[in-house]
């Protein structure tokens, strides 16, 4: 009884931290979105409106578009983090002259602050005066316009996050292959494994929660993302760009419609949520359930 | 004798004058010294104007009172993003802050600001002897009310202009080129087809001469608002499409079928001629604010264009950003028959007089050492070099500054344009909805610079979207 009452003291501040910064707002937020509220309206204040919010969401084809604009991103910005990461983290297990230059080097962005990585990316990416537009048609004769291209412009949000985010999964998974014991590796290799095999049936399911845990910190962010982007592009060229972050972001803010921007803002965490479940039953759950007793 | 009694009234009258005018150079420390220790927070967009008041008044000011004076300049939708919700949520962290003239109906709406008349009548203490009112340009009636109480103090004002480039107007080669092809002489534009006529040919001569230069700039972004405005609010209007098309006095339609403009056949010419523009201006128009074409025109890569004034006397006379120094000329847009004349009788508008002031939040916990901070700024003695270093008049009297007479010959004239011509020019419509139709609006907008959907579905698309997002506002029935 004693140690439970120690336990519950200890556990006391984060359970305020969690409850004023977390579960808080996001009550309020719940709260907001069941209500019409533009406080630039002819009415200002907070109508309660029941769950028109959410039928209305039902029919935003910008709303929509933008779901599946955001789920793109994130599908091809993951992938690629998590190959590229594993690629990277399997050659800082090598000794290479300069390895720990290259790996300082490679762990830089991580320290960059994304509306900062948005700026030098558009800098780099402006026609006519960026670099990357300039080196493309020095080369290739290719006219990169992010201002026109939405294929361009949407290639460049997701290399650009690729370009930020890969070297957290490079450590991650540096992290997880470093920890990994050598005994399964050299029996596997007495027993006449390949490389492919020894990778299949060794390491990946030895470092799969590494792996699940950085794809899910990954998907998580890529469908919030919003500082690079905005900063890179505007969400355009028209709404090629506009992630859900984005959208969220020009309801509540610009266009300051608080009640519908809470609605969207709720259902964008339930799909979040649902996506992440989605992923855990079909990468850890059914896994576990072929598994012999 | 005489001569003693004269020497001796001399040195009385000096005497009081040194015992008087103390008196009147020290309010700003009598009055400061109430707030000393005080530190004042202001948010602005990060702008000529605003960055004077930032590197020079505000220290300037902090050395007279002994009051802290920490400005924040930074984007645009930054400054409106913080401004709003310390506003909105009433956390006071902000004493002062930046408003845009089309946001003022807004905020008064939303009763945001301090009325800045009535609180200067109520407290006279606070009163700087050498502020006053009257001696700003009508521009400052844009921050009053109905009663004329003033809401905002006026700190920049320029209108959207017509750039060209004089070196290159002036070349006899050009000339007798463009008069070979045309048959005209190469002159400033005063119609769209003028405009067009000599940018394309401008383009064309850039293209046959290997040389990085195009016949106009376009602010036409691709999903930043700036293309938006630049669109309804400098392009329009020269077509004789004003406040954005939306008609308040009939139940705020922007549907020609309900009385609005917005998809008239004028504003449906109008956004033709622009994306014809766009097509022939330099390459990075697709990705351009109103930053970048003040900077695309710096650069030399456009003969002519419509650049924001308050980018003006840099382009013209700063040789470190700059590579038209001297080489800037600026005239009036060119526009439709009938413009000029609605303008005239007050009926509509040449072009976009855009500016701002700075305002006290309700919710500011320094109001009065803010009272004091704003009156500095608005005072006739500081608005010389003000207006030297960034391109914006806001009191009449700057106009007769010796330097600022002397800028103006830089600038080509420019600040006797806005002293004469000024009053054809408007700012936006008194609507408290900007930013809600804009966002409206803005994606099917867009849609039309990617060549989506064709400029005049765009523009039905527009005005019915305008009408819904007012019906869903509440202020149309």
């Amino acid at each position: 009884m004693r140690s439970n009452r120690v336990g519950w003291l200890m556990l006391a501040p984060t359970i305020a931290i969690l409850g004023i910064f977390g579960i808080v707002p996001f009550l309020y937020v719940l709260y907001v979105a069941f209500h019409q509220w533009n406080p630039f309206g002819a009415n200002p204040y907070m109508i309660y409106n029941g769950a028109d919010n959410f039928r209305r969401l039902v029919f935003d084809n910008e709303f929509l578009t933008s779901i599946a604009f955001t789920l793109k991103f994130a599908f091809f910005a993951v992938v690629s983090e998590v190959i590229l990461g594993y690629l990277l983290a399997q050659l800082f297990m090598r000794e290479f002259p300069g390895r720990g230059l290259f790996r300082t080097i490679h762990t830089l962005p991580l320290i960059v602050a994304p509306i900062v990585v948005g700026s030098v990316w558009r800098l780099m990416t402006t026609p006519s005066i960026g670099i990357i537009p300039y080196l493309l048609k020095s080369w290739f004769g290719y006219d990169l316009n992010i201002g026109r291209d939405a294929t361009m412009a949407f290639a460049l949000t997701v290399i650009m996050d690729i370009w930020h985010w890969t070297p957290l999964v490079t450590l991650t998974l540096l992290a997880a292959l470093v920890s990994l014991p050598k005994e399964p590796f050299e029996q596997a290799q007495i027993d006449g494994a390949n490389r492919w095999q020894i990778f299949w049936h060794v390491t990946l399911p030895m470092i799969r929660p590494a792996i699940l845990a950085t794809v899910f910190i990954r998907l998580m962010d890529a469908l919030r993302t919003v500082d690079e982007v905005w900063m890179l592009t505007g969400g355009g060229p028209g709404a090629a760009t506009r992630y859900l972050g984005l959208h969220i972001w020009k309801i509540v803010f610009p266009k300051t419609d608080y009640g519908y921007g809470s609605a969207t803002s709720i259902i964008v965490l339930y799909l979040t949520l649902v996506m992440c479940w989605l992923l855990y039953v079909a990468l850890v759950a059914r896994r576990d359930q072929k598994r012999p007793s | 004798m005489k001569h003693e009694l004269r020497m001796g009234l001399a040195a009385l009258a000096v005497s009081l004058m040194t015992s008087v005018m103390p008196a009147k150079a020290d309010f700003w420390s009598d009055a400061g010294a109430k707030y000393k220790g005080v530190t004042l927070h202001g948010v602005t967009e990060s702008t000529p104007p605003s960055n004077y008041i930032k590197d020079v008044l505000a220290p300037a000011f902090e050395k007279a009172t002994g009051i802290k004076v920490e400005i924040e300049t930074t984007s645009w939708d930054q400054m409106y993003d913080k401004a709003i919700k310390d506003m909105e949520a009433k956390t006071g962290i902000y004493d002062m802050v930046y408003i845009e003239q089309d946001i003022i109906y807004a905020y008064l709406a939303r009763d945001f600001l301090v009325d800045i008349t009535k609180s200067l009548k109520d407290d006279p203490s606070l009163k700087a002897p050498e502020y006053d009112e009257t001696h700003f340009t009508t521009f400052a009636n844009y921050f009053k009310n109905a009663d004329g109480d003033l809401f905002g103090i006026p700190m920049e004002a320029f209108i959207k202009l017509y750039l060209y480039r004089t070196d290159l107007f002036n070349d006899p080669a050009i000339k007798e080129a463009f008069k070979k092809e045309t048959g005209k002489d190469l002159v400033p534009a005063k119609t769209h087809e003028e405009y067009t006529q000599i940018a394309e040919f401008f383009t064309k001569w850039g293209k046959d001469h290997n040389l990085e230069l195009w016949g106009t700039t376009a602010q036409a972004h691709t999903g930043h608002p700036a293309s938006w405005y630049e669109f309804f609010e400098s392009i329009a209007p020269t077509f004789g499409v004003y406040n954005w098309g939306i008609d308040a006095s009939k139940n705020y339609s922007a549907s020609v079928a309900n009385g609005g403009t917005m998809n008239s056949d004028k504003a449906k010419a109008a956004l033709k001629y622009w994306l014809h523009l766009r097509d022939i201006a330099p390459p990075e128009s697709p990705a351009s604010t109103w930053t970048e074409v003040g900077t695309t025109f710096a650069a030399g890569r456009a003969a002519q264009g419509l650049v924001y004034g308050e980018n003006a006397a840099w382009i013209a006379a700063d040789a470190e950003k700059s590579k038209v120094v001297g080489n800037v000329g600026v005239a009036l847009p060119p526009l439709a028959p009938g413009v000029m004349e609605d303008a005239e009788a007050g009926k509509g508008y040449i072009g976009y007089y855009d500016g701002g002031a700075f305002g006290l939040p309700v919710t500011s916990k320094n109001k009065e050492a803010a009272l004091l901070f704003l009156q500095y700024i608005g005072q006739d003695s500081v608005q010389g070099d003000w207006a030297v270093a960034a391109p914006r008049i806001t009191n009449t009297a700057t106009y007769d500054d010796p330097k600022v007479i002397e800028m103006d010959k830089k600038l080509n004239g420019y600040y006797t344009m806005l002293k004469n011509d000024g009053k054809l020019f408007a700012g936006a419509p008194p609507y408290p909805f900007h930013a809600q139709v804009r966002e409206a609006t803005a994606p099917i907008f867009y849609k039309i610079l990617l060549g989506e959907v064709s400029s005049d579905d765009g523009l039905d698309q527009m005005a019915a979207a305008a009408e819904a997002e007012l019906k869903n506002l509440g202020y149309r029935k």
